[in-house]
């Protein structure tokens, strides 16, 4: 898993930025919400004074303003906004929503089908597989629901029986969010406990018969498993007849030799999880040993990506260039290093030794060895006084989180002498901080890391609670689908609400996408361009990266207006709920990763944001609609 | 034939009109009401409703009368900001259409009972309730009262997709008077209703003038207004054509009109020279016809009085003897 700058923030660096207000999420509500009130008292007048007149249709702004405040805010009766609810919650059930139950069940039983057995790692295609679908499925579903059911009462007048009764438009609209929402809900509970059940279930699975047993000259026992679901372990066993498989397919078993001289092998152990990473803040060190911030560029890499998210700083602006981590390489064999600084390291914390997990890339300058990956070494060291371990050297697995423990005795050297050091004592300082060095020993081999590519592991969360997590993080996205469906709703009739609600998702998808073709255009970097230069090049069949080959005015042409829609997507697609990084929360559980309390916090931060927005649009828009009309 | 003499003399042929206790207080008022319907472009479509000045006082049963078309839904839904006026003003207990609290004290019986099927008659006026932000036992307290008024027990706990027109109709009442309303609009409250439930009805909207509510009706079924209503606007192509009460707006003025019973034929004719002395003209004397409705409520007063009785047996009886009163004409 990759993370993102911006992922690393807590809550408040998040909201509030320090030193970068203008990239903060506050200033972005701020203006969303300034912008929402411009915007709607201009409507609001044009919409006014065409019906009253230039001078009564201020008035008319004026009382709808007053009686939001005055009246229909303070009036708003939570028996009412229940009764609403529940409204909706009935109706949504008559329109037999809670077949969407059936549907996902459904595609569990046929999951066979199209997920593949012989998967290298089946938990993360398990679990990545019933995230994304109930993602999808609610998604689609608090669409359909929120969209129509406002403009269908309106249609078919059991609106005229409400707006007659003392029921407030804040009521109306509140009542629909929270009866859609609670449907989701229920309907989301469900699906978590059987998408719990069908990933552990579909995990499990027990191997019953040791083969090719070796009984090892120092006692002890070396062997392999019987084959079952596609795979089987290595092990060896202790003189104590206890020992663990190797991890095949994301798993290990644990192996006890019993007095009569069977074996049991326990049930599959790993394959679920929710590491809590503890991330440090790295530092990359050249081939002379200077510190450098980078690292070595490889290659293509560096070239993808934009801006990244940093709200209205990016539109405006003022923040530009990279702001996606890329991997920066060491070069194996010399004094470059990737440096790991770790806060909080203390006794409490790893009482037995100090789980460290690497996720590195390799990059071969040379084919080498290709039995065996690229060698590398860890090292803990002083963070500010020349006290260092020996390295422990590690052979690199590229594609899996390689997980080592660091031990808290180790040899090492103390400035010119040679000694025993206690991490605790002699490497840790005083503020309960310790470097790790990564280097890569393959001459000419290069080894590639980002800050998220080493973290220590002080502990584990359950799989279930992150599973948990990540259904909480879909329920934020349901909650903000429909609330945008409830808005549209009230002006639109259903099927160009669900159009609109639909567009505004899809744009908040490829958010990224849009940020970066912004950039390319700025930057003046040829990358196929906007949508009519895309267009032009699909059609002449040329490629992304040429100088576009049209005549100069006609380029000009293309260009400027490209550039006008792109800005004007980029402004959309900023003001949007960024959905990708709501539905990213499923790569953390998928990747065995706790997913980070702050992120979810922020999501529901943002959701809680755009759902009052919408509230308010809707509650004038609402109000300022004939019902009979 | 029946032993009773009644001799009625009445200034009009209803027999509804007591006089209405108006206090002056106007609970509706319209000043110079008008709506343009208009389409996407905001080019005009129809104009609905013209300059209306109508004014509704409390305890009063109002008529809205036209032909379809004339603008009374109109004027009913702009009474409850249903539409907002294109000029003029609505004020309903002193506050503006617009304003939901005036909905405290409405109670609204649209044209169609526009209900949410899925829910039973219990449920939906217990919905409604809550959407007064009645107290549960308020509204368990008026469900039941409501649903025995409009002659529902038995049918409480079905959904309403399962009932007749009439039936819906009678849920539709019953929750326009969930929240016991000082002003109650009916759209056309007797459509689909048959001969029984258009006199219940009638009944029921005479007993909540007699509870002191105000009543503003709008209907096309002449016969209906003129038997309840105190005084009746005439609306045609959005136009207000005539403004009054009832009994001043059809009474004829130079008839008079007697009714009798126990009358010989020689006390007729006596009667009938009566006239011709005192210079007036006979313009006809004989039994009145009974209108179709009577006959048949009587018939199925009968029937339930006496069920499985075949009506025809004594049917000739009343038939011939159809006078039960007979009665002078006209002079």
């Amino acid at each position: 898993m990759n993370l993102q700058p911006e992922d690393f923030w807590s809550f408040q660096q998040w909201f509030l930025r320090p030193g970068a207000f203008l990239e903060s999420a506050a200033l972005k509500g701020i203006v969303l919400f300034v912008l929402a009130v411009v915007l709607g008292l201009l409507v609001g007048y044009v919409i006014s004074s065409a019906r009253y007149g230039s001078g009564e249709g201020f008035y008319a702004v004026a009382r709808a303003i007053r009686d939001f405040f005055r009246f229909d805010l303070p009036g708003t009766a939570p028996r009412r906004v229940l009764a609403l609810a529940r409204l909706a919650f009935k109706e949504a059930v008559r329109r037999k929503v809670l077949y969407v139950v059936g549907l996902f069940v459904v595609m569990l039983l046929l999951a066979g089908w199209y997920l593949n057995p012989q998967s290298d790692d089946p938990g993360r295609l398990y679990i990545s597989f019933v995230l994304t679908a109930t993602n999808y499925l609610v998604l689609a579903l608090a669409l359909f629901i929120s969209a129509f059911s406002l403009p269908e009462d309106i249609k078919n007048r059991t609106m005229y029986t409400i707006v007659t009764k003392p029921v407030r438009a804040t009521e109306i609209v509140l009542g629909r969010m929270l009866g859609f929402m609670a449907m989701g809900t229920v309907i989301l509970v469900p699906m978590g406990l059987l998408s719990y059940f069908f990933v552990v279930r579909g995990l499990d699975h027990t191997h019953y018969e040791v083969e090719e047993l070796v009984e090892l000259p120092g006692g002890g026992y070396e062997g392999e498993t019987d084959y079952v679901q596609f795979h089987s372990h290595k092990f060896t066993l202790g003189e104590d007849g206890l020992g663990t498989t190797n991890s095949v397919r994301g798993h290990r078993h644990v192996v006890i030799r019993q007095p009569d001289g069977s074996f049991r092998i326990g049930p599959p152990e790993g394959a679920l999880r929710a590491r809590v990473p503890s991330y440090g803040e790295m530092v990359f060190r050249d081939r002379s040993g200077n510190l450098d911030d980078q690292g070595i560029d490889v290659g293509s890499e560096r070239l993808a990506g934009g801006y990244g998210s940093a709200g209205v700083a990016r539109l405006i602006g003022v923040t530009g260039g990279q702001r996606k981590l890329l991997h920066g390489y060491i070069e194996g064999g010399t004094l470059g290093a990737a440096e790991f600084t770790f806060d909080n390291v203390t006794p409490e914390r790893y009482p037995d030794n100090i789980p460290i997990d690497l996720s590195l890339r390799a990059y071969r300058s040379y084919k080498g060895d290709i039995e065996t990956g690229i060698r590398g070494s860890i090292s803990m060291k002083h963070p500010s006084k020349p006290i260092e371990s020996n390295p422990i050297p590690f052979i690199v697995d590229e594609y899996e989180v390689d997980e080592k423990t660091l031990p808290l005795n180790i040899e090492g050297t103390d400035g010119t002498q040679t000694r025993e050091l206690n991490v605790f004592e002699d490497l840790v300082d005083e503020e309960g901080r310790l470097t790790v060095i990564i280097r890569c020993l393959d001459r000419g081999q290069y080894l590639g890391a980002t800050p998220s590519s080493a973290y220590l592991r002080p502990e584990e969360n359950t799989f279930a609670w992150n599973l948990t997590k990540a259904y909480a993080s879909i329920w934020l996205q349901m909650a903000m689908v429909t609330a945008f469906g409830v808005m549209f709703s009230t002006f639109l009739t259903g099927p160009v609400a669900m159009v609109a609600t639909a567009v505004v998702v899809l744009l908040g998808f490829s958010a990224e996408q849009v940020y970066d073709t912004r950039h390319y255009i700025d930057a003046g970097i040829n990358r196929g361009g906007g949508p009519i230069e895309s267009m032009v090049r699909l059609i002449r069949q040329d490629a992304m990266t040429t100088e576009l080959d049209v005549d100069t005015l006609a380029a000009k042409v293309i260009k400027t207006t490209d550039a006008g829609i792109v800005y004007v997507l980029d402004a959309l697609a900023t003001a949007l709920p960024n959905l990708p990084k709501m539905v990213g929360t499923a790569e953390f559980a998928a990747s065995g990763f706790d997913i980070f309390g702050a992120l979810l916090a922020r999501h529901a931060t943002a959701t809680l944001g755009y759902v009052v927005l919408a509230f308010i649009i809707s509650y004038f828009t609402l109000k300022s609609r004939e019902i009979a009309a | 034939m029946d032993t009773e003499t009644n001799v009625a003399v009445a200034d009009s042929p209803t027999g509804a009109a007591t006089e209405p206790t108006t206090n002056e207080s106007v609970v509706i008022e319209t000043r110079n009401l008008s709506k343009i319907y208009r389409d996407f472009w905001g080019r005009k479509k129809v104009h609905a409703l013209k300059s209306l000045d109508i004014e509704v006082r409390q305890g009063e049963i109002f008529g809205l009368l036209g032909p379809n078309g004339s603008g009374k839904s109109t004027t009913i839904k702009l009474i409850l900001g249903l539409l907002f006026p294109t000029s003029g003003r609505v004020l309903v207990f002193d506050k503006d259409a617009g304003e939901t609290q005036k909905n405290e004290r409405i109670g609204y019986l649209p044209e169609e009972s526009y209900l949410y099927k899925f829910l039973t008659a219990e449920e939906t006026l217990d919905f409604y309730g809550r959407l007064f932000d009645l107290s549960a036992a308020e509204r368990r307290d008026r469900v039941s009262k409501l649903i025995e008024m409009v002659g529902l027990q038995g049918a409480k706990s079905r959904q309403l997709k399962e009932y007749s027109k009439g039936m819906t109709r009678r849920v539709g009442l019953a929750q326009a008077l969930i929240n016991d309303p000082d002003l109650i609009l009916l759209d056309e409250p007797t459509t689909g209703l048959d001969p029984i439930g258009t006199r219940e009805m009638k009944d029921l909207i005479l007993g909540l003038r007699d509870q002191g509510k105000t009543i503003l009706l709008c209907s096309h079924q002449l016969a209906d207004v003129q038997d309840v209503c105190d005084r009746v606007a005439i609306l045609h192509q959005g136009e207000l054509k005539e403004l009054g009460r009832v009994q001043d707006l059809l009474k004829v003025q130079d008839i008079t009109e007697v009714h009798a019973t126990g009358l010989s034929d020689d006390a007729k004719r006596e009667i009938a020279e009566l006239i011709s002395r005192h210079g007036g003209k006979l313009e006809s004397m004989d039994n009145p016809t009974a209108t179709m409705e009577d006959l048949f409520l009587n018939i199925v007063r009968e029937s339930e009085a006496r069920p499985g009785a075949r009506r025809v047996s004594q049917r000739p009886e009343t038939a011939e003897g159809q006078p039960e009163s007979d009665s002078g004409g006209s002079a």
